[in-house]
Protein backbone atom coordinates (compact mmCIF):
# COMPACT_ATOMS: atom_id res chain seq x y z
CA UNK A 1 0.00 0.00 0.00
CA UNK A 2 2.66 2.47 0.99
CA UNK A 3 4.59 1.57 -2.15
CA UNK A 4 1.56 2.36 -4.31
CA UNK A 5 1.06 5.66 -2.63
CA UNK A 6 4.71 6.61 -3.12
CA UNK A 7 4.56 5.71 -6.80
CA UNK A 8 1.44 7.75 -7.18
CA UNK A 9 3.01 10.75 -5.50
CA UNK A 10 6.11 10.46 -7.63
CA UNK A 11 3.95 10.49 -10.72
CA UNK A 12 2.11 13.60 -9.57
CA UNK A 13 5.38 15.27 -8.67
CA UNK A 14 6.80 14.56 -12.11
CA UNK A 15 3.67 15.98 -13.68
CA UNK A 16 3.91 19.08 -11.49
CA UNK A 17 7.55 19.54 -12.43
CA UNK A 18 6.79 19.38 -16.14
CA UNK A 19 3.93 21.84 -15.66
CA UNK A 20 6.21 24.21 -13.75
CA UNK A 21 8.84 23.96 -16.48
CA UNK A 22 6.30 24.79 -19.21
CA UNK A 23 4.94 27.71 -17.19
CA UNK A 24 8.47 28.95 -16.52
CA UNK A 25 9.28 28.80 -20.23
CA UNK A 26 6.16 30.76 -21.11
CA UNK A 27 6.94 33.31 -18.44
CA UNK A 28 10.52 33.79 -19.65
CA UNK A 29 9.17 34.22 -23.16
CA UNK A 30 6.74 36.85 -21.93
CA UNK A 31 9.31 38.82 -19.95
CA UNK A 32 12.11 38.57 -22.45
CA UNK A 33 10.13 39.87 -25.42
CA UNK A 34 12.48 41.51 -27.87
CA UNK A 35 11.55 45.11 -28.58
CA UNK A 36 13.71 45.76 -31.65
CA UNK A 37 10.60 46.69 -33.60
CA UNK A 38 9.25 49.03 -30.94
CA UNK A 39 12.55 50.86 -30.58
CA UNK A 40 14.23 50.90 -33.93
CA UNK A 41 17.74 52.24 -34.42
CA UNK A 42 16.56 55.63 -35.68
CA UNK A 43 15.59 58.86 -33.98
CA UNK A 44 12.03 59.82 -33.16
CA UNK A 45 11.36 63.53 -33.23
CA UNK A 46 13.15 65.06 -30.21
CA UNK A 47 14.61 61.70 -29.17
CA UNK A 48 17.76 61.98 -27.08
CA UNK A 49 20.96 61.32 -28.96
CA UNK A 50 23.96 59.63 -27.38
CA UNK A 51 26.13 60.59 -30.33
CA UNK A 52 26.03 64.39 -30.24
CA UNK A 53 27.55 66.05 -27.21
CA UNK A 54 24.53 68.27 -26.56
CA UNK A 55 22.20 65.27 -26.68
CA UNK A 56 19.98 66.66 -29.44
CA UNK A 57 19.05 64.45 -32.36
CA UNK A 58 17.45 67.39 -34.22
CA UNK A 59 20.44 69.16 -35.70
CA UNK A 60 20.84 72.74 -36.88
CA UNK A 61 21.87 73.48 -40.43
CA UNK A 62 25.61 74.04 -40.71
CA UNK A 63 26.34 77.74 -40.61
CA UNK A 64 26.15 79.46 -43.96
CA UNK A 65 24.01 76.84 -45.68
CA UNK A 66 20.62 77.59 -47.20
CA UNK A 67 17.89 74.99 -47.46
CA UNK A 68 16.36 74.51 -50.89
CA UNK A 69 13.60 77.07 -51.38
CA UNK A 70 14.71 79.11 -48.38
CA UNK A 71 17.08 81.61 -49.93
CA UNK A 72 14.78 84.40 -48.69
CA UNK A 73 16.17 86.94 -51.15
CA UNK A 74 12.92 88.91 -51.26
CA UNK A 75 14.00 91.51 -48.74
CA UNK A 76 10.68 93.29 -48.38
CA UNK A 77 8.85 90.01 -47.80
CA UNK A 78 11.26 88.54 -45.26
CA UNK A 79 12.33 91.64 -43.31
CA UNK A 80 9.66 94.28 -43.92
CA UNK A 81 12.44 96.76 -44.72
CA UNK A 82 13.08 98.82 -47.84
CA UNK A 83 15.74 97.71 -50.29
CA UNK A 84 18.51 100.15 -49.46
CA UNK A 85 17.87 101.20 -45.87
CA UNK A 86 19.71 104.26 -44.69
CA UNK A 87 21.91 103.06 -41.80
CA UNK A 88 21.99 106.59 -40.39
CA UNK A 89 18.24 107.10 -40.47
CA UNK A 90 17.07 108.39 -37.10
CA UNK A 91 13.66 107.48 -35.78
CA UNK A 92 11.75 110.26 -34.08
CA UNK A 93 11.33 109.45 -30.40
CA UNK A 94 9.66 110.96 -27.40
CA UNK A 95 9.35 110.04 -23.75
CA UNK A 96 5.99 109.18 -22.27
CA UNK A 97 4.66 109.83 -18.77
CA UNK A 98 6.22 106.62 -17.42
CA UNK A 99 9.65 107.52 -18.70
CA UNK A 100 9.53 104.99 -21.55
CA UNK A 101 10.96 105.89 -24.90
CA UNK A 102 8.29 105.92 -27.59
CA UNK A 103 9.35 105.57 -31.20
CA UNK A 104 7.15 107.64 -33.47
CA UNK A 105 8.65 107.20 -36.93
CA UNK A 106 9.91 104.14 -38.74
CA UNK A 107 12.20 105.30 -41.55
CA UNK A 108 13.27 102.02 -43.16
CA UNK A 109 10.04 100.04 -42.97
CA UNK A 110 8.08 99.31 -46.14
CA UNK A 111 4.69 100.99 -46.35
CA UNK A 112 2.88 98.54 -48.62
CA UNK A 113 2.23 94.81 -48.26
CA UNK A 114 4.66 92.75 -50.35
CA UNK A 115 1.85 90.29 -51.16
CA UNK A 116 -1.76 90.63 -52.27
CA UNK A 117 -4.13 91.42 -49.41
CA UNK A 118 -7.10 89.11 -49.80
CA UNK A 119 -9.88 87.95 -47.52
CA UNK A 120 -8.07 84.63 -47.20
CA UNK A 121 -4.95 86.42 -45.99
CA UNK A 122 -6.92 88.38 -43.38
CA UNK A 123 -8.76 85.24 -42.23
CA UNK A 124 -5.48 83.43 -41.89
CA UNK A 125 -4.17 86.43 -39.98
CA UNK A 126 -7.11 86.33 -37.57
CA UNK A 127 -6.47 82.66 -36.95
CA UNK A 128 -2.76 83.19 -36.29
CA UNK A 129 -3.36 86.38 -34.26
CA UNK A 130 -5.59 84.45 -31.90
CA UNK A 131 -2.89 81.82 -31.37
CA UNK A 132 0.24 83.92 -30.95
CA UNK A 133 -0.77 87.54 -30.27
CA UNK A 134 -4.08 87.52 -28.43
CA UNK A 135 -2.54 86.19 -25.21
CA UNK A 136 -0.94 89.62 -24.66
CA UNK A 137 -2.44 92.08 -27.15
CA UNK A 138 -6.02 91.02 -26.39
CA UNK A 139 -8.78 89.96 -28.70
CA UNK A 140 -9.18 93.42 -30.25
CA UNK A 141 -5.66 94.76 -29.92
CA UNK A 142 -6.13 96.86 -26.79
CA UNK A 143 -3.19 95.25 -25.03
CA UNK A 144 -5.29 93.59 -22.34
CA UNK A 145 -4.67 89.89 -23.03
CA UNK A 146 -4.75 87.24 -20.33
CA UNK A 147 -0.97 87.21 -19.90
CA UNK A 148 -1.04 90.97 -19.33
CA UNK A 149 -3.76 90.52 -16.73
CA UNK A 150 -1.38 88.05 -15.03
CA UNK A 151 1.23 90.76 -14.75
CA UNK A 152 3.14 90.98 -18.02
CA UNK A 153 4.01 94.62 -18.89
CA UNK A 154 1.16 96.02 -20.96
CA UNK A 155 1.84 96.51 -24.67
CA UNK A 156 0.50 99.66 -26.35
CA UNK A 157 -2.92 99.56 -27.98
CA UNK A 158 -3.09 99.35 -31.77
CA UNK A 159 -5.81 101.99 -31.68
CA UNK A 160 -3.82 105.17 -31.37
CA UNK A 161 -2.54 107.51 -34.05
CA UNK A 162 1.08 106.50 -33.60
CA UNK A 163 0.45 102.87 -34.56
CA UNK A 164 -2.31 103.72 -37.05
CA UNK A 165 0.29 105.72 -38.94
CA UNK A 166 3.06 103.16 -38.50
CA UNK A 167 3.99 101.45 -41.79
CA UNK A 168 3.15 97.76 -42.23
CA UNK A 169 6.84 96.92 -42.37
CA UNK A 170 7.16 98.08 -38.76
CA UNK A 171 4.60 95.55 -37.50
CA UNK A 172 6.33 92.83 -39.48
CA UNK A 173 9.68 93.81 -38.03
CA UNK A 174 8.31 93.76 -34.48
CA UNK A 175 6.81 90.29 -34.90
CA UNK A 176 10.03 89.04 -36.45
CA UNK A 177 12.57 90.57 -34.09
CA UNK A 178 10.65 91.59 -31.01
CA UNK A 179 10.27 95.04 -29.47
CA UNK A 180 10.71 96.16 -25.89
CA UNK A 181 9.59 93.35 -23.60
CA UNK A 182 8.20 91.35 -26.52
CA UNK A 183 10.38 88.47 -27.63
CA UNK A 184 10.99 87.74 -31.32
CA UNK A 185 8.32 85.53 -32.87
CA UNK A 186 10.11 85.02 -36.18
CA UNK A 187 11.11 81.49 -35.23
CA UNK A 188 7.55 80.65 -34.19
CA UNK A 189 5.54 82.23 -37.01
CA UNK A 190 6.43 81.84 -40.67
CA UNK A 191 6.98 84.97 -42.77
CA UNK A 192 3.77 84.61 -44.80
CA UNK A 193 1.79 84.17 -41.59
CA UNK A 194 3.44 87.26 -40.12
CA UNK A 195 2.16 89.30 -43.07
CA UNK A 196 -1.26 87.75 -42.56
CA UNK A 197 -1.15 88.90 -38.92
CA UNK A 198 -0.13 92.40 -40.01
CA UNK A 199 -3.11 92.45 -42.38
CA UNK A 200 -5.37 91.44 -39.48
CA UNK A 201 -3.90 94.13 -37.20
CA UNK A 202 -4.69 96.68 -39.93
CA UNK A 203 -8.22 95.25 -40.06
CA UNK A 204 -8.57 95.66 -36.28
CA UNK A 205 -7.42 99.26 -36.57
CA UNK A 206 -9.90 99.95 -39.36
CA UNK A 207 -12.72 98.42 -37.31
CA UNK A 208 -12.42 101.24 -34.73
CA UNK A 209 -11.61 103.97 -37.19
CA UNK A 210 -13.44 103.23 -40.45
CA UNK A 211 -12.98 106.72 -41.88
CA UNK A 212 -9.22 106.71 -41.62
CA UNK A 213 -7.09 106.41 -44.69
CA UNK A 214 -5.27 103.29 -43.54
CA UNK A 215 -4.37 101.66 -46.79
CA UNK A 216 -4.29 97.92 -47.35
CA UNK A 217 -2.40 98.46 -50.58
CA UNK A 218 0.09 95.96 -51.76
CA UNK A 219 3.01 96.14 -54.14
CA UNK A 220 2.12 92.63 -55.23
CA UNK A 221 -1.38 93.52 -56.44
CA UNK A 222 -0.05 93.85 -59.97
CA UNK A 223 1.21 90.30 -59.69
CA UNK A 224 4.92 91.03 -59.68
CA UNK A 225 5.85 87.54 -58.66
CA UNK A 226 6.07 88.06 -54.92
CA UNK A 227 5.40 84.92 -52.89
CA UNK A 228 1.76 84.19 -52.25
CA UNK A 229 1.03 82.29 -49.06
CA UNK A 230 -1.52 79.89 -50.46
CA UNK A 231 -0.32 77.38 -47.91
CA UNK A 232 1.69 77.90 -44.77
CA UNK A 233 5.35 77.41 -45.44
CA UNK A 234 7.02 74.28 -44.28
CA UNK A 235 9.01 75.26 -41.22
CA UNK A 236 12.71 75.48 -41.83
CA UNK A 237 15.24 74.59 -39.24
CA UNK A 238 16.15 77.61 -37.25
CA UNK A 239 19.67 78.25 -36.12
CA UNK A 240 18.73 79.39 -32.62
CA UNK A 241 16.11 76.87 -31.67
CA UNK A 242 15.55 73.19 -31.37
CA UNK A 243 12.80 72.44 -33.82
CA UNK A 244 11.73 68.93 -34.69
CA UNK A 245 9.44 67.39 -37.20
CA UNK A 246 12.09 65.18 -38.69
CA UNK A 247 9.94 62.13 -38.52
CA UNK B 1 1.29 -6.70 -8.92
CA UNK B 2 -0.82 -4.09 -7.20
CA UNK B 3 -2.62 -1.38 -9.13
CA UNK B 4 -0.61 1.83 -9.46
CA UNK B 5 -3.65 4.11 -9.33
CA UNK B 6 -6.37 4.00 -6.76
CA UNK B 7 -9.94 4.22 -7.82
CA UNK B 8 -10.11 7.93 -6.97
CA UNK B 9 -7.61 8.66 -9.73
CA UNK B 10 -10.44 8.26 -12.24
CA UNK B 11 -12.25 11.22 -10.78
CA UNK B 12 -9.09 13.25 -10.45
CA UNK B 13 -8.35 12.66 -14.12
CA UNK B 14 -11.82 13.79 -15.19
CA UNK B 15 -11.79 16.83 -12.93
CA UNK B 16 -8.33 17.84 -14.04
CA UNK B 17 -9.37 17.70 -17.71
CA UNK B 18 -12.19 20.14 -17.04
CA UNK B 19 -9.95 22.24 -14.81
CA UNK B 20 -7.27 22.57 -17.50
CA UNK B 21 -9.81 23.85 -20.02
CA UNK B 22 -11.30 26.22 -17.45
CA UNK B 23 -7.88 27.44 -16.34
CA UNK B 24 -6.84 28.02 -19.94
CA UNK B 25 -9.99 30.04 -20.49
CA UNK B 26 -9.53 32.08 -17.32
CA UNK B 27 -5.85 32.52 -18.13
CA UNK B 28 -6.61 33.76 -21.63
CA UNK B 29 -9.21 36.19 -20.30
CA UNK B 30 -6.82 37.41 -17.62
CA UNK B 31 -4.15 37.92 -20.27
CA UNK B 32 -6.44 39.98 -22.50
CA UNK B 33 -7.40 42.14 -19.53
CA UNK B 34 -3.80 42.53 -18.41
CA UNK B 35 -2.76 43.55 -21.92
CA UNK B 36 -5.40 46.31 -21.88
CA UNK B 37 -4.70 47.41 -18.33
CA UNK B 38 -3.07 50.70 -17.54
CA UNK B 39 -0.31 48.64 -15.93
CA UNK B 40 0.88 47.64 -19.39
CA UNK B 41 -0.47 50.47 -21.60
CA UNK B 42 0.42 53.35 -19.30
CA UNK B 43 -3.10 54.76 -19.67
CA UNK B 44 -3.99 57.30 -16.95
CA UNK B 45 -0.42 57.16 -15.68
CA UNK B 46 0.74 60.69 -14.87
CA UNK B 47 4.23 61.31 -16.21
CA UNK B 48 6.38 63.58 -14.06
CA UNK B 49 8.46 66.22 -15.82
CA UNK B 50 11.68 68.08 -14.96
CA UNK B 51 9.55 71.25 -14.59
CA UNK B 52 6.12 71.06 -12.97
CA UNK B 53 4.41 72.41 -16.06
CA UNK B 54 0.62 72.48 -15.79
CA UNK B 55 -1.52 72.31 -18.92
CA UNK B 56 -4.49 73.03 -16.67
CA UNK B 57 -3.04 76.43 -15.82
CA UNK B 58 -1.73 77.41 -19.26
CA UNK B 59 -4.60 76.06 -21.37
CA UNK B 60 -7.51 75.94 -18.94
CA UNK B 61 -6.91 79.09 -16.89
CA UNK B 62 -4.99 81.28 -19.35
CA UNK B 63 -6.65 80.12 -22.57
CA UNK B 64 -3.42 79.77 -24.54
CA UNK B 65 -3.97 77.96 -27.83
CA UNK B 66 -2.38 74.51 -28.23
CA UNK B 67 -0.45 75.80 -31.23
CA UNK B 68 1.28 78.58 -29.32
CA UNK B 69 3.67 75.88 -28.08
CA UNK B 70 2.96 72.90 -30.34
CA UNK B 71 3.72 74.95 -33.42
CA UNK B 72 4.17 72.26 -36.04
CA UNK B 73 1.05 70.22 -35.31
CA UNK B 74 -0.68 71.46 -38.47
CA UNK B 75 2.24 70.92 -40.80
CA UNK B 76 4.37 67.97 -39.68
CA UNK B 77 4.16 64.50 -38.19
CA UNK B 78 5.36 65.69 -34.80
CA UNK B 79 3.17 68.16 -32.93
CA UNK B 80 6.33 69.99 -31.95
CA UNK B 81 7.73 70.65 -28.51
CA UNK B 82 8.33 74.29 -27.64
CA UNK B 83 11.90 75.45 -27.39
CA UNK B 84 12.87 77.08 -24.11
CA UNK B 85 12.59 80.44 -25.87
CA UNK B 86 8.83 79.91 -26.10
CA UNK B 87 8.64 79.56 -22.30
CA UNK B 88 10.71 82.70 -21.96
CA UNK B 89 8.28 84.72 -24.11
CA UNK B 90 6.26 85.13 -20.92
CA UNK B 91 8.53 83.88 -18.16
CA UNK B 92 11.23 86.42 -18.86
CA UNK B 93 8.75 88.72 -17.09
CA UNK B 94 6.27 86.53 -15.21
CA UNK B 95 7.60 84.50 -12.27
CA UNK B 96 11.02 85.48 -13.52
CA UNK B 97 12.53 84.86 -10.07
CA UNK B 98 10.57 81.73 -9.13
CA UNK B 99 12.87 78.90 -7.99
CA UNK B 100 10.29 76.62 -9.57
CA UNK B 101 11.33 77.83 -13.02
CA UNK B 102 15.08 77.61 -12.52
CA UNK B 103 15.39 74.62 -14.91
CA UNK B 104 13.86 76.81 -17.64
CA UNK B 105 16.23 79.68 -17.00
CA UNK B 106 19.20 77.30 -16.76
CA UNK B 107 18.22 75.81 -20.11
CA UNK B 108 17.95 79.28 -21.64
CA UNK B 109 21.28 80.44 -20.16
CA UNK B 110 23.27 77.36 -21.10
CA UNK B 111 21.53 76.77 -24.43
CA UNK B 112 20.72 73.22 -23.37
CA UNK B 113 17.33 71.70 -24.16
CA UNK B 114 15.08 70.63 -21.31
CA UNK B 115 14.69 66.86 -21.30
CA UNK B 116 10.94 66.38 -21.17
CA UNK B 117 9.61 62.89 -20.65
CA UNK B 118 7.52 61.51 -23.50
CA UNK B 119 3.95 60.78 -22.48
CA UNK B 120 2.63 59.32 -25.72
CA UNK B 121 5.21 56.84 -26.97
CA UNK B 122 4.04 54.87 -29.97
CA UNK B 123 5.95 51.80 -31.12
CA UNK B 124 8.24 52.83 -33.94
CA UNK B 125 6.57 50.61 -36.52
CA UNK B 126 3.62 53.00 -36.39
CA UNK B 127 4.03 56.10 -38.54
CA UNK B 128 1.61 58.48 -36.89
CA UNK B 129 1.24 61.93 -38.40
CA UNK B 130 -0.43 64.78 -36.49
CA UNK B 131 -0.94 67.08 -39.47
CA UNK B 132 -3.21 64.76 -41.46
CA UNK B 133 -5.45 64.15 -38.46
CA UNK B 134 -5.80 67.90 -37.85
CA UNK B 135 -6.52 68.46 -41.55
CA UNK B 136 -9.32 65.88 -41.53
CA UNK B 137 -11.12 67.21 -38.48
CA UNK B 138 -9.84 65.04 -35.64
CA UNK B 139 -9.83 67.20 -32.53
CA UNK B 140 -6.95 67.33 -30.05
CA UNK B 141 -9.18 66.17 -27.23
CA UNK B 142 -10.52 63.21 -29.22
CA UNK B 143 -7.22 61.44 -28.65
CA UNK B 144 -5.56 63.44 -25.87
CA UNK B 145 -8.59 63.91 -23.63
CA UNK B 146 -9.24 66.96 -21.45
CA UNK B 147 -5.67 68.28 -21.45
CA UNK B 148 -7.00 71.65 -20.27
CA UNK B 149 -7.93 69.93 -17.02
CA UNK B 150 -4.69 68.00 -16.55
CA UNK B 151 -2.16 69.47 -14.12
CA UNK B 152 0.11 66.57 -15.05
CA UNK B 153 -0.42 65.05 -18.45
CA UNK B 154 -1.33 61.40 -18.82
CA UNK B 155 -2.42 59.19 -21.69
CA UNK B 156 -6.19 59.43 -21.96
CA UNK B 157 -6.31 56.38 -24.24
CA UNK B 158 -4.44 53.10 -24.51
CA UNK B 159 -2.86 53.93 -27.90
CA UNK B 160 -3.38 50.28 -28.74
CA UNK B 161 -4.20 49.35 -32.30
CA UNK B 162 -7.76 48.35 -31.44
CA UNK B 163 -8.25 51.91 -30.20
CA UNK B 164 -6.80 53.50 -33.36
CA UNK B 165 -8.75 51.24 -35.64
CA UNK B 166 -12.17 51.96 -34.18
CA UNK B 167 -11.89 55.49 -35.58
CA UNK B 168 -10.23 54.37 -38.81
CA UNK B 169 -13.24 52.08 -39.34
CA UNK B 170 -15.86 54.72 -38.61
CA UNK B 171 -14.28 58.18 -38.70
CA UNK B 172 -17.73 59.79 -39.08
CA UNK B 173 -18.38 58.96 -35.43
CA UNK B 174 -15.39 60.93 -34.19
CA UNK B 175 -14.60 63.82 -36.54
CA UNK B 176 -15.68 67.43 -35.93
CA UNK B 177 -15.71 70.65 -37.94
CA UNK B 178 -12.18 71.91 -38.58
CA UNK B 179 -13.00 75.13 -36.74
CA UNK B 180 -13.50 73.09 -33.54
CA UNK B 181 -10.34 70.98 -33.74
CA UNK B 182 -8.47 73.02 -31.12
CA UNK B 183 -11.53 73.71 -29.00
CA UNK B 184 -11.08 71.92 -25.68
CA UNK B 185 -14.69 72.59 -24.64
CA UNK B 186 -16.10 70.75 -27.66
CA UNK B 187 -18.17 67.65 -26.87
CA UNK B 188 -18.71 64.80 -29.35
CA UNK B 189 -22.48 65.41 -29.56
CA UNK B 190 -22.07 69.10 -30.39
CA UNK B 191 -22.33 68.01 -34.01
CA UNK B 192 -25.11 65.67 -35.08
CA UNK B 193 -24.51 62.49 -37.02
CA UNK B 194 -25.85 63.78 -40.34
CA UNK B 195 -23.45 66.73 -40.21
CA UNK B 196 -20.55 64.45 -39.38
CA UNK B 197 -21.41 62.18 -42.31
CA UNK B 198 -21.32 65.26 -44.53
CA UNK B 199 -17.99 66.36 -43.01
CA UNK B 200 -16.52 63.00 -43.97
CA UNK B 201 -17.44 63.73 -47.59
CA UNK B 202 -16.37 67.38 -47.46
CA UNK B 203 -12.99 66.61 -45.93
CA UNK B 204 -12.42 63.85 -48.49
CA UNK B 205 -11.77 61.24 -45.81
CA UNK B 206 -10.88 58.02 -47.54
CA UNK B 207 -12.80 54.79 -47.56
CA UNK B 208 -12.87 52.34 -44.68
CA UNK B 209 -10.83 49.88 -46.76
CA UNK B 210 -8.16 52.50 -47.34
CA UNK B 211 -8.03 53.69 -43.73
CA UNK B 212 -7.78 50.17 -42.33
CA UNK B 213 -5.19 49.03 -44.84
CA UNK B 214 -2.02 47.89 -43.03
CA UNK B 215 0.27 50.21 -44.95
CA UNK B 216 -1.74 53.28 -43.97
CA UNK B 217 0.00 53.21 -40.60
CA UNK B 218 2.70 50.55 -40.98
CA UNK B 219 5.28 50.88 -43.72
Amino acid sequence: MSLNKRNERRLYLRFALILAAVCGLLLTEACGVRSDMQDQPRYDAYEKSDFFSDGRSSRDYPEGTVARGHLEDNKAFFTGKIDNPDPNAQAATSTDANGNTVVASFPNAITEFPLPVTKELIDRGEDRYKIYCMVCHGQFGDGDGMVVRRGFPQPPTYHDDRLRNAPVGHFFDVITNGWGKMNPYGYQVQAADRWAIVAYIRTLQLSRNPDSNLKMTSTANSNTGAPVPAKPEIPAANAATNRGGTR
Amino acid sequence: MAQIFRKSANNIAKISMVTVVLLAGVGFYAWTQLARSSYLTGQYLEIQQPVQFSHKHHVGDDGIDCRYCHQTVETTASAGMPSTQTCMNCHSQLWADAPYLEPIRASFRDNKPIQWNRVHDLPEYVYFNHSIHIAKGVGCSTCHGPVDKMPTVYEENTLQMEWCIQCHREPEKFIRPKSEVFNMAYRPDDTDQATRDQLKVDYKIRSREMLTSCSTCHR
